[in-house]
C-alpha cells in the first residue's frame, strides 16, 4: 500500500515584537518554521498503518523548503521519502492543491492523507480540493483509521461527542483532525540516517490552473485601530494602555433622523444607498 | 610451623582467590574506556577514617573496628610465620593489642551478622549471611585455642585477658587445641576462597572503587559522544568500566534506598537494585568463561518505571559509602531509552518538543525572553559589563519566578553591580533535557549558549535556578570542546544565594527592615547535595534582622527532593506517595511560617504541596531572594 502524507511547512507566529505595522508586528525572529501541527498528525496516522499492516509512507511537500529541520525529523520519524514540489509562485488553494494532485498522480497512491486545516491559514481547503482534482472520494477531519487493502474504515467526530464511522473504498483522500494521535519521538540513530535522505524535487508548470480566489484586503477587527507605532516599552504601564487606546479609539459619527415616520425611513434608506449597502433595482 | 598439607590448603585457597577475582575483573575491565586517575592519598585517608561509612554511627564503628581487627592481626600473623624473634615486651603489648582488636571484631561481626538476619525489606537483594558466620567461627576458634594454649602452659594472664578468662573453663587439651587450631586455620581459608563470590568481595573492589573515585564535580554528567554511536546504555556493554567495577564495589548496604526520595515515597525505584541488577547482567556472560559482557538488554531486568522514577537528587550517590553513583546509570539508560528506541513519557514530549521549537521549556519563545524586566532598570548585557545576569526559563517565563527575578535585580541594583541581561540571545541551558535522557538536544543548545557566551565575552554569572547553576558550571566546561580563548571553564558561575552572601559580607547591601518569622531553609538538591552550598543560604536568613531560622528535620545532605528534579517536573507522578506533599508535610512539622529555597521547582513544587496539604496556617514558600529583598526595602 502507498501512501502519500501532504505535509505543510509554516511559519509559526507565537509573538509579535516587531515594530512594522504593516507586517503586522512581525519581526523575522518570531518565525518559528515548523510543520503543520494536524499533517504530524496525518503522518502518524499514516505510519500506525505502517506499524500494523505494512505501506510505503511518501512526504509531498510544496514551496521553498524553510523548515529542513523539522521535516528531517518527520522523516525520522518513519516516513520513507519525500517529494517536494519546488515552485516559488504566490498561489491560493485550489492552484496548490492542483499541483499537488499532479504529484499525487505521478507518485501515484491508495491513501492521500493531509491535515485538516494548517495553522497559519486556516481555511482548510487543499484537502476537499486534492480529492476534487484527484476524482476521488474525501472524509474530512478523521479520527481514526482502519485501513485494508482496497476499502479504508474511518471514524470522525460528528459534535457533541458522537462518532460517526465511514465506510471508504480506496482509494481516497483524508483530512485528519488531531484527535487521539500522539505525534512519537523519532530516535536519534533515525534522526542521523536521514540526514542522508534527499529531498526528491518534483516540478510542474502551474498555468493548468487558474487561481480562483485571491485576497482582497485584510482587515482587523473592529474597532478599525490607527496605525500607530509600538508602545515605547521604556514608558510606564499607564502611558503605554493610554498609547494603545488612542490608537484603537473609533470615532462614533451618527445622526439622529427627527421627523415623521415616513421621513426617517426615507432618510434611512438614503443613508444605505449612499453607501452603497442596498442598490435599488432600477438601476 | 605451617606442614605441606597447610601449605596445599594456602596455594589451593590463593588460586581459588586469584582466579576468581580475575574472572570478575575481566567482566568489569571489558567496559568501556574511561579516563579515571587513582589516587592513593585519598584511599588511605578514606580507610583510616572511615569518613564516609561513619555517616551513620552504629555501623560505622562496627565496620571500623572489623576493619582494623581483620587487617592488623593477619598483618601480624603473616609475619609471625617467619622465624624472627622479637623481645618480651613488645611481643605482650602486642598480645593485648590483638586480644583487644579481636574481641572488638567479633563484636563487630555479631552486630553484622544480627542486622542481615534482622534485615526483612522483602525487596532487597538476598543477603547472604555466610560469611559473617564464618567469621565468627574464625574468632571463636580462635580465642577457643588461644584459651586452650593458656590452659596448658600458663601464660602472662594481662596479655591475652580474654583467652586467659576462656581457659579457667578449658580442658589443658592439646588435642583440643589442635582442633580448635585447625578449624580456626581453614575457616580462615575458605573465608579467603570465598571472597570474590559473595558480597566480603567489597574487601577488595571497593577499595579500588575509592581509588578510582571521580576528581571532577558530581554534578557533571559523563559526556554521551552521539556521533560516535554513543546513546546510552542498552546492554551492560555501553557502560565504561568505572561503572561496571562500581556494582562490583557494592555492599548493598541499602544506604541509597533509605534516603532515595522514590524508594522512600513508594516508587519502585530502588538504586540498590539497579546497581545489583546490572551486576548480575554482568557477570550472566562470564560463567561462560567468554571475555566479552554479555548482550541481554537492562530493560529485561530493569523497567520504564524505575528510571523514569528518578529526580536526579544525587540523595544515593552523596549517601553511598563507597562513591557509587547509581544516577549515572539512570539517566544513561534513560538516554537509551529516548535516543534509542524514542520512548520519552509522552507527558515530557510537549516540553521537549518546545525546547526543540522555541528553546524554552515553557513555549514562549525567546522573543519573549525579556518580557519580565520590561520597564525594570535591567539593562541587555554590553561588552563592558562585569555580571550576566542569566535569568534562566523560569527567571524569564515562570509568572511566579519571574518575582523572584526582579527581586534579585533590586538586590543587584541596590549594591551597585553592574550587570545585564542576555534577552533574546539566552536560551535554556538545557539541563531538563539531559536529565531527561535527550543528550543530542543538550549538546545543540549548550552549543550555542557556549557560543553565545564567547561573542559577548562573559566572564562572570549569576545564576538564579540551581539547575542552570551546575549546568553552566560543571557541564559546559566539559562539552566546550575549544579551550583557547574565552572558555567555559574560565567563566566564574555563581548562584544569586553565593553571591547575595558576598553583598552582606562586603556591606554592599545591608538588610535593615527586619522579617520577624521562623524561617526553614529548603536544601535545593542541586545547591546542596550537588555543588556544597549549605551555608549561604542559612547565613543570609541568620543576617536578616527578627529572622528565627528553623530546620527541615531532613536538611542539609539529607534533604529531601522535592520532586522537581530530573524532569520530575514534566513526569507524572503516578507511582507511590507525591514527594512534594512529603516534603510539605515535613515543612508544615517544623513549625516555619516562611519555607526559604533557592530553585524554581522547589518553589512551584513546595508551593503545591503545601496548598494540598489545607492546614490552617500554612507556611509561604518563598525564594530566599526574595526574602532578603524584601529586607533591604
Amino acid at each position: 500500500m502507498k501512501i502519500i502524507v501532504c505535509v505543510k511547512q509554516i511559519r509559526h507566529t507565537y509573538s509579535r515584537t516587531g515594530m512594522d505595522p504593516e507586517k503586522l508586528y512581525i519581526a523575522a525572529e518570531d518565525n518559528i518554521c515548523r510543520i503543520n501541527p494536524y499533517d504530524e498528525a496525518a503522518l502518524e496516522a499514516a505510519l500506525r498503518i505502517k506499524d500494523n499492516s505494512g505501506a510505503e509512507v511518501i512526504m509531498l511537500t510544496l514551496g521553498p523548503v524553510i523548515a529542513e529541520t523539522e521535516l528531517r525529523r518527520c522523516l525520522a520519524m518513519g516516513a520513507d521519502s519525500i517529494y517536494q514540489i519546488d515552485t516559488e509562485a504566490e498561489l491560493d488553494s485550489w492552484q496548490k492543491s492542483g499541483l499537488l494532485a499532479m504529484a499525487v498522480k505521478e507518485i501515484g497512491a491508495d491513501i492521500v492523507f493531509c491535515g485538516k486545516e494548517s495553522l497559519d491559514k486556516q481555511n482548510g481547503q487543499a484537502g476537499a480540493f486534492l480529492a476534487y482534482h484527484l476524482g476521488l472520494p474525501f472524509v474530512s477531519a478523521i479520527l481514526d483509521i482502519k485501513a485494508s487493502d482496497n476499502h479504508a474504515e474511518v471514524r470522525r467526530s460528528a459534535g457533541r461527542g458522537a462518532r460517526e464511522v465511514f465506510d471508504c473504498g480506496l482509494p481516497a483522500v483524508f483530512s485528519v483532525d488531531m484527535g487521539q494521535y500522539e505525534s512519537r519521538v523519532p530516535t536519534y540513530t533515525a534522526k542521523k540516517k536521514v540526514q542522508s535522505c534527499k529531498i526528491n524535487k518534483l516540478t510542474f508548470t502551474v498555468e493548468k490552473f487558474t487561481k480562483m480566489t485571491s485576497q482582497a484586503e485584510v482587515f482587523q477587527p473592529r474597532p478599525r485601530p490607527k496605525m500607530i507605532p509600538v508602545p515605547d516599552s521604556s514608558l510606564p504601564a499607564f502611558y503605554r494602555i493610554d498609547q494603545l487606546l488612542i490608537g484603537s479609539k473609533v470615532e462614533k459619527k451618527g445622526a439622529i433622523l427627527g421627523g415623521t415616520p415616513e421621513s426617517q425611513a426615507q432618510g434611512i434608506m438614503s443613508f444605505l444607498k449612499e453607501h452603497g449597502l442596498i442598490k435599488s433595482k432600477k438601476e | 610451623m605451617l606442614s605441606a598439607f597447610d601449605l596445599l590448603i594456602i596455594v589451593i585457597a590463593l588460586i581459588i582467590i586469584f582466579t576468581g577475582f580475575l574472572g570478575r575483573r575481566s567482566a568489569w575491565r571489558a567496559g568501556l574506556k574511561e579516563k579515571r586517575a587513582g589516587d592513593f592519598a585519598g584511599l588511605l585517608k578514606y580507610l583510616f577514617g572511615h569518613s564516609k561509612i561513619m555517616t551513620k554511627r552504629a555501623a560505622g564503628i562496627a565496620h571500623l573496628v572489623i576493619f582494623w581487627g581483620f587487617l592488623i592481626p593477619l598483618i601480624v600473623i603473616i609475619l609471625a610465620q617467619s622465624d624472627f624473634k622479637i623481645p618480651l615486651v613488645p611481643a605482650e603489648i602486642l598480645s593485648l593489642l590483638m586480644d583487644i582488636l579481636g574481641i572488638a571484631f567479633l563484636a563487630g561481626t555479631v552486630f553484622f551478622l544480627i542486622r542481615r538476619i534482622k534485615s526483612e525489606d522483602p525487596l532487597s537483594p538476598k543477603r547472604s549471611i555466610f560469611p559473617m558466620i564464618l567469621l565468627c567461627i574464625v574468632l571463636i576458634t580462635g580465642f577457643l585455642a588461644e584459651g586452650a594454649r593458656l590452659s596448658i602452659i600458663p601464660d602472662s594472664s594481662w596479655a591475652s585477658p580474654f583467652g586467659w578468662l576462656l581457659s579457667m573453663g578449658l580442658p589443658p587439651s592439646p588435642v583440643f587445641m589442635q582442633i580448635m587450631i585447625r578449624l580456626h586455620f581453614f575457616a580462615v581459608f575458605i573465608f579467603i576462597a570465598i571472597l570474590p563470590f559473595t558480597f566480603v568481595r567489597h574487601l577488595v573492589t571497593s577499595p579500588i572503587n575509592v581509588f578510582y573515585k571521580r576528581k571532577n564535580s558530581r554534578g557533571e554528567l559523563k559526556k554521551a559522544y552521539i556521533d560516535k554511536g554513543q546513546i546510552g546504555a542498552n546492554t551492560v556493554r555501553d557502560f565504561t568500566w568505572k561503572q561496571l567495577l562500581d556494582s562490583e564495589a557494592c555492599v548493598s548496604c541499602g544506604r541509597c534506598d533509605e534516603n532515595c526520595p522514590a524508594a522512600v515515597s513508594g516508587k519502585p525505584l530502588k538504586p540498590r537494585k539497579i546497581i545489583q541488577d546490572i551486576l548480575q547482567l554482568m557477570l550472566s556472560g562470564s560463567k561462560n568463561r567468554k571475555r566479552s559482557l554479555p548482550d541481554s538488554p537492562l530493560d529485561s531486568k530493569i523497567t520504564g518505571d524505575e528510571i523514569w522514577s528518578c529526580t536526579a537528587c544525587m540523595a544515593c550517590v552523596e549517601h553511598c559509602p563507597v562513591f557509587i553513583e547509581p544516577m549515572d546509570r539512570i539517566i544513561e539508560m534513560r538516554r537509551y531509552q529516548v535516543m534509542g528506541k524514542g520512548l520519552l513519557p509522552a507527558e515530557a514530549v510537549p516540553m521537549i518538543r518546545n525546547l526543540e521549537l522555541y528553546g524554552d521549556v515553557q513555549g514562549m519563545g525567546i522573543s519573549h525572553r525579556r518580557d519580565w524586566a520590561m520597564n525594570r532598570d535591567v539593562p541587555l548585557f554590553g561588552r563592558d559589563f562585569d555580571f550576566l545576569l542569566w535569568a534562566g526559563c523560569s527567571g524569564a517565563f515562570h509568572p511566579r519566578y519571574q518575582e523572584v527575578a526582579r527581586s534579585l535585580v533590586k538586590i543587584l541594583n541596590a549594591a551597585g553591580v553592574r550587570f545585564g541581561i542576555l534577552g533574546k540571545d539566552e536560551l535554556c541551558c538545557g539541563d531538563p533535557a539531559r536529565r531527561l535522557g535527550e543528550e543530542s538536544l543538550f549538546l545543540k543548545i549548550a552549543g550555542i549558549n557556549i557560543q553565545t557566551f564567547r561573542n559577548y565575552n562573559v566572564k562572570k554569572i549569576i545564576t538564579m535556578c540551581p539547575h542552570c547553576y551546575n549546568t553552566l558550571k560543571n557541564e559546559y566546561p566539559g562539552i566546550d570542546e575549544k579551550s583557547a580563548g574565552n572558555a567555559m571553564k574560565d567563566i566564574e558561575v555563581v548562584h544569586a544565594v553565593e553571591f547575595a552572601m558576598d553583598l552582606i559580607k562586603e556591606k554592599r547591601i545591608i538588610p535593615k527592615y527586619p522579617v520577624n518569622k521562623h524561617v526553614a531553609v529548603h536544601d535545593p538538591c542541586y545547591l546542596g547535595r550537588v555543588n556544597g552550598i549549605y551555608e549561604q543560604p542559612r547565613s543570609i536568613i541568620k543576617n536578616l534582622p527578627g529572622t528565627n531560622l528553623t530546620e527541615f528535620k531532613r536538611n542539609y545532605e539529607k534533604g529531601f527532593c522535592c520532586g522537581g528534579g530530573g524532569g520530575g517536573m514534566w513526569l507524572h507522578e503516578h507511582l507511590g506517595k507525591r514527594l512534594n506533599a512529603i516534603r510539605a508535610e515535613e515543612a508544615a512539622e517544623s513549625g516555619a511560617d516562611i519555607i526559604g529555597t533557592a530553585c524554581p521547582y522547589c518553589l512551584t513544587m513546595l508551593d503545591d504541596g503545601i496548598s494540598g496539604l489545607d492546614l490552617s496556617k500554612p507556611p509561604k514558600v518563598l525564594d530566599i531572594i526574595e526574602i532578603l529583598a524584601s529586607s533591604i526595602g
